[in-house]
């Protein structure tokens, strides 16, 4: 089922996101990675991913603008997960209102993520 | 390329030579390459700056020097630098005095023609400040203030200075603001201004009738933040579209003709592109020969506490009560040219204070041993001895209530490292020839019983640095790798690059005291720090983050980052071995 999943990667740190980013695609996912707020927009602009894993601090475009546009300008229900860092709880429940579904924070464990992406997929299905 | 982005990639460049490991190459080879590499940064820099390393140094060689360099020349930000000091000291007096003389109760025929001198003066110190603000921006040193303000109030001084542009043509400035906007916005307010006035005004030079649109509307809204989009619509000559891509560019105008019949020294676009883009937005712009031009941007500004707008009338009440609050300090003040003697005289008197003025250093020092004093007033450059030598000898004084009295230094001179070297100096606060009144009176009332903080250097130590660094463990994330050498291999080849990025960018920053920059490293570091286990590192790197918000020590973030430095090469070390093991058990 998860086989050929869309999962959109928004993660400026190089190191973090291609560890993600290969356990993600060991799982079965197919994942593209966007390393700023613009290229994330680019890839919204052609499509919507099955599911997006974005960091909270990002260049350009902070993880919160990235929630609203999916919610609001999109009007798309695709699950958001959010990776925040260490002491930033405000953040987090700012991302819930703003319609994130879930948080991981840092630093983040690569299986926890794998085991969130998938609860959030099958939730979504129900 | 900016001076600042190349530097910036030589550091970057030159790290990595440094770490190139020797078994790759021979000795020779290596070494070969290493002094190739520093001649080529030397010569590169030379060009840039015209002298490696300082400064300071190269102004003083370029006009001993004149242009005997035959190659690029002296580079045009240290030019625009060394001139406008030379400008701005005289037409300081200029605008000071004729404040001063409209004070003093002038027929109303004597007013006309003082504020035509004032005009033509501020026309001036415009052209000048445009220059060094682009200068100031193409260097990365311009400062972003991040604080509540009210929005409306800035729009109305806006619109209300632009109407007071169109005099004489049949134009009209209509303004349409989204009410659902709220009354206090977190940014910069004084760039928004400049940003819009700076459109605004191009759009009525060029409108010779019809109508300017400022529209701004919320484009969107995130809890604590919004983006706002300004689009500001004329109906003017229009800019020919082959003109259109390079309209942000420095120095360029739609027609040579432009300049001739409209003025302006070809650089406002390409400032208020930067500003926009410094401040996290975009600009773009749309136009039709003859029809009219659109330029549109965006800037993101975070939401104020709800308070209400404030009225417009609140500075003045302000400012009459910083007037009753300076009253009655005791300055000295460090100046050695006689104008500007008379005009800080005259200033400080009507505010009531008393003043103690000299351009001699001794005597100065003499005055401050001799009287109680609350504040200083110090020209940096001054015959004898400067005016950081001068603090230098007030801030080792044994007497602490005379070594701990707020300096404030005045200067025509913009140059690169004198922001810092204030700081360093202990100087508390700088303010730039010509200055308003105001700023000055609320640079001293900022000031006034201000404690001096001693600025030391860094002394309790970072991190224990004695301890052995202890055997680093990559088991977990190897096992985060799924086991995967090739990927920890990867991921390790990576972490090195960025901190050997961060140690190259980091020094860059360092130097021009671009805190917001290093901040952002700081933080692009920080997560794969931790992740690789590098847990002094990531100690350090919390540090130099916390000193950039507070708008740093630069000698604290200097010591800092040599920790790092030191501690990088450890952790290398570490980190090779680790994976080494790994690699052999692997077998």
């Amino acid at each position: 089922m998860i086989a050929g999943k869309k999962l959109l990667l928004a993660e400026d740190d190089n190191l973090l996101a291609s560890l993600l980013r290969y356990r993600l695609e060991k799982g079965g996912y197919e994942v593209s990675l966007s390393k700023d707020g613009k290229e994330v927009k680019e890839y919204l602009a052609e499509e919507i991913p099955d599911i997006i894993v974005s960091d909270i601090m990002m260049p350009y475009f902070s993880g919160m603008e990235l929630i609203d546009f999916v919610r609001n300008e999109l009007g798309s229900k695709t699950p958001i997960i959010i990776i925040s860092s260490a002491g930033n709880e405000e953040n987090v429940l700012t991302a819930f209102e703003l319609g994130a579904n879930d948080f991981i924070s840092k630093p983040v464990s690569p299986s926890e993520l794998m085991v969130r992406v998938n609860r959030e997929l099958n939730n979504a299905k129900i | 390329m900016n001076p600042k982005n190349l530097l910036c990639s030589l550091e970057n460049m030159e790290s990595m030579l440094n770490s190139f490991s020797f078994e790759e190459l021979s000795t020779a080879e290596a070494s070969h390459l290493k002094r190739s590499f520093q001649a080529f940064k030397n010569d590169l820099e030379q060009k840039v700056f015209g002298e490696p390393g300082s400064v300071a140094v190269k102004v003083k060689k370029e006009s001993t020097n004149g242009n005997s360099k035959g190659n690029l020349g002296p580079s045009p930000n240290m030019l625009i630098a060394k001139v406008s000091h030379e400008i701005r000291t005289p037409l300081n007096g200029i605008v000071g005095f004729t404040d001063l003389l409209k004070e003093d109760g002038l027929t109303s025929k004597q007013l006309e023609k003082v504020n035509a001198i004032q005009s033509a003066s501020y026309s001036l110190l415009e052209i000048i400040n445009e220059l060094l603000e682009y200068s100031k921006l193409s260097t990365g040193l311009e400062d972003f203030d991040t604080i509540d303000f009210n929005f409306q109030n800035v729009i109305k001084e806006v619109t209300y200075l632009c109407k007071t542009l169109i005099t004489d043509k049949k134009v009209t400035l209509e303004t349409e603001i989204d009410p659902d906007i709220p009354g206090i916005l977190v940014g910069d307010p004084s760039k928004l201004s400049q940003i819009l006035l700076n459109l605004l005004g191009n759009a009525i030079k060029f409108v010779e009738k019809g109508s300017i649109r400022l529209r701004i509307a919320v484009k969107q809204k995130v809890k604590h933040q919004i983006r706002l989009e300004f689009a500001i619509a004329d109906t003017g000559i229009g800019i020919p579209e082959s003109k259109l891509p390079n309209i942000f560019n420095a120095f360029e105008q739609a027609t040579d003709s432009t300049f001739l019949k409209y003025g302006g020294s070809g650089l406002g676009l390409s400032i208020v592109k930067q500003l926009i883009e410094n401040l996290g937005g975009d600009i773009s712009v749309s136009s039709t020969l003859g029809v009219g031009t659109t330029f549109k941007f965006d800037i993101p500004y975070g939401l104020g506490n709800g308070k209400k707008a404030g009225q417009a009338q609140e500075p003045k009440i302000k400012k009459e009560k910083v007037r009753q609050s300076i009253k009655g300090m005791r300055i000295l003040v460090f100046e050695d040219n006689l104008l500007n003697q008379r005009l800080i005289e005259e200033r400080l008197k009507s505010w009531g204070c008393t003043t103690f003025i000299t351009e001699n250093a001794r005597y100065g020092l003499d005055i401050l041993e001799k009287t109680g004093l609350d504040a200083i007033l110090m020209d940096l450059r001054m015959p004898e001895m400067d005016g950081f030598e001068v603090t230098r000898q007030i801030r080792q004084n044994k007497d602490a209530t005379i070594r701990e009295i707020p300096i404030i230094a005045l200067t025509a001179d913009f140059s690169l490292g004198d922001k810092n070297k204030c700081k360093e100096y202990g100087i508390n606060d700088c303010i730039l020839k010509p200055y308003n009144p105001d700023e000055l009176m609320f640079t001293l009332l900022k000031n006034r019983g201000k404690n001096m903080e001693l600025t030391e250097a860094l002394k309790k130590t970072v991190v224990n640095r004695n301890q052995h660094s202890k055997r680093l463990d990559l088991a977990p994330i190897l096992k985060d790798c799924m086991g995967d050498v090739d990927l920890l291999q990867e991921l390790i080849q990576l972490y090195k690059q960025n901190a050997l990025e961060f140690i190259g960018s980091a020094k860059t920053h360092i130097r021009y005291g671009d805190f917001e920059e290093l901040g952002l490293a700081a933080h692009k570091i920080k997560a794969g720090l931790a992740m690789m286990q590098s847990h002094e590192l990531h100690a350090i790197i919390v540090q130099i983050q916390e000193a950039c918000k507070t708008q740093g020590d630069v000698k604290k973030l200097q010591s800092l980052y040599s920790c790092f430095v030191d501690e990088y090469s450890k952790t290398e070390l570490n980190i090779d071995q680790a994976f080494l093991e790994i690699k052999r058990k692997g077998k």
